[in-house]
């Protein structure tokens, strides 16, 4: 595979660059392919608009932003606005329904409208797990990493006494789409 | 073994410079460039090594002078804005012969400008920041290997010249968490030169085009360090012709050993009918645009400078004379073009792309200027 191009938008503190950085550590170590982690953030971080752009591929990554994103998931609007315009017309596209609610042109997406952050609260309690939930559904509609080698790793990863935790978020990110 | 791993460009220079020997840090911190300090604030100490945050850009390369004239190889890093208040010790070092690496981390500008968005604007004030004529040595690596081997080379070049050398990132190239292969330690070319203790007191004394000799000034007999002109006691002077002689003795040091210190890469420039100028994260965006251009037949290749200064002229009027279209591309108003202007001919046609909002050029765009300039 040539180059796969991943955004996920979110606003500062939701774990999204989280959830970059784990997709990278599992295409590198996991599986040994190039990968690149791009993040994008605003001066103020906790409640700004942040970005953070994932390539893996086969070979050695040249321009380090995405530029053509085969992936799309925004947690909110206003990222959602200002990070949307290098998105594929036929792309994977993945927006919180409840906290974006104007998508104006869904161009020949595949569509998935889904309350993410409501969720989250109702079944983890807690958003901290934000990050793994969405590291889980971009595993399943991308397939860009494998499912047995992402469970590995956040085992691994997990810090002490949220192990547990963690496996459920990725059994929600499975269930939600 | 070598070790792949995935690290952030700012961990690569910090590991870098843990490879090169360097056991000495002082800075403050600032985005985009923070990651490392924090690094070696947790490293330094564990080896041994001095690590120490100033109250300021200003005393932290002070401080970074003191420990180099005490034989330490030391590190800075900073971004524009500390940069600026490094301007002052900077001319100071390359007066007084101190080896040190200062790593800037360049955004936005002037001034504070915009703190976490890259740009490539600090490229003329690498050159010409500090004032007075002065040598310097500035590298600017695009992937992650050339950061880890151009951090290595940084600090070698400033060893063994005993100048200042400024290492160059952009905010893209430096945030980025990307795949690395660390080379393994025996492959790892390092510029060793005793640091001697001073028994003879002409430490400047030596012949234009000489490399001057390590010394720990505070060993030994004692010496006068001054940023004024001196003689080679390096006791302050007005003597023209003493004047003469060591501003040729500094500016030689560095440009008589130029084709040493310049290094560049080139890709598909064989048959190449345009030339793409670009370097840092720029570089990385033309080198896809060129493989985009060369899929429809336009026979583009593209020069990546490693050393911006001293500027690679020789090699780029080697290529001017079969190479008549030259396209710069850099995230400022227009700086390196001039540097372009200057060592073209003029039957070179020359065109550039330029911006400085934050947002770095796309593959796609260079792909369109370059179209534009086949017509």
């Amino acid at each position: 595979m040539d180059r796969y191009e991943i955004r996920l938008g979110a606003v500062g503190g939701q774990g999204i660059i989280t959830a970059g950085a784990l997709l990278v550590d599992i295409a590198v170590e996991k599986e040994g392919r190039h990968a690149l982690e791009s993040p994008t953030y605003t001066a103020t971080v906790r409640g700004g608009p942040t970005k953070v752009d994932v390539i893996i591929s086969d070979k050695k990554i040249i321009f380090p932003q995405a530029s053509k994103i085969d992936f799309f998931l925004c947690t909110y609007q206003k990222p959602y606005d200002l990070y949307k315009d290098r998105v594929r017309d036929d792309a994977i596209v993945v927006v919180d329904s409840n906290l974006v609610p104007d998508l104006g042109d869904t161009k020949n997406w595949k569509l998935y409208k889904i309350p993410l952050i409501h969720e989250i609260k109702k079944e983890l309690g807690n958003i901290v797990f934000t990050s793994v939930v969405t590291l889980s559904m971009t595993q399943k509609l991308t397939n860009i990493i494998d499912y047995d080698n992402m469970v590995n790793f956040v085992k691994n990863w997990a810090p002490k006494g949220t192990k547990e935790m963690n496996l459920k978020a990725i059994e929600l990110g499975r269930k939600l789409v | 073994m070598s070790e792949r791993k995935v690290l952030q460009g700012n961990i690569i220079v910090a590991k870098a410079a843990i490879s090169a020997g360097c056991n000495f840090f002082a800075g403050y911190p600032i985005t985009p460039s923070s990651e490392v300090a924090q690094y070696l604030s947790k490293e330094f100490p564990q080896m041994g090594r001095d690590f120490i945050q100033m109250e300021d850009e200003i005393s932290a390369l002070g401080a970074c002078i003191g420990a180099s004239l005490s034989g330490k190889k030391v590190l800075t890093a900073t971004s524009g804005p500390g940069f600026s208040l490094m301007q002052e010790h900077l001319g100071f070092a390359v007066m007084a012969e101190i080896p040190l690496v200062i790593v800037n981390v360049m955004r936005g500008g002037p001034s504070t400008g915009i703190p976490t968005k890259p740009s490539q604007a600090d490229m003329m004030q690498t050159r010409w920041g500090t004032h007075g004529d002065h040598p310097i040595i500035v590298l600017y690596p695009a992937f992650s290997d050339e950061i880890f081997s151009e951090t290595i080379r940084a600090f070698n070049l400033s060893e063994k010249f005993w100048n200042p050398v400024i290492l160059l990132l952009d905010e893209v190239i430096a945030k980025a968490h990307e795949d690395i292969e660390i080379p393994e330690k025996k492959d790892i070319n390092i510029y060793k030169e005793k640091v001697n203790v001073i028994k003879d007191l002409n430490i400047y004394d030596r012949n234009i085009g000489e490399n001057p000799p390590r010394v720990d000034f505070f060993k030994g007999y004692p010496i006068h360090i001054d940023g004024l002109e001196h003689d080679s006691h390096g006791w302050p002077t007005s003597d023209p012709v003493i004047a003469d002689k060591m501003q040729n003795l500094r500016m030689q040091k560095i440009y008589h050993y130029q084709d040493e210190i310049i290094k560049f890469n080139e890709y598909h420039m064989e048959d190449a009918e345009i030339m793409v100028f670009a370097f840092g994260v720029s570089a990385r965006a033309a080198l896809n645009a060129v493989k985009e251009a060369r899929d429809e037949g336009i026979k583009v290749g593209l020069f990546q400078p490693l050393t911006i200064w001293p500027f690679p002229k020789k090699a780029l009027q080697e290529r001017f004379k079969k190479i008549k279209k030259i396209l710069t591309v850099e995230m400022n108003m227009g700086q390196i073009k001039y540097e372009i202007e200057r060592v073209s001919p003029d039957d070179v046609k020359k065109k550039t792309l330029l911006r400085a909002n934050g947002i770095p050029f796309t593959p796609k765009e260079i792909v369109n200027s370059i179209r534009e300039f086949t017509k």
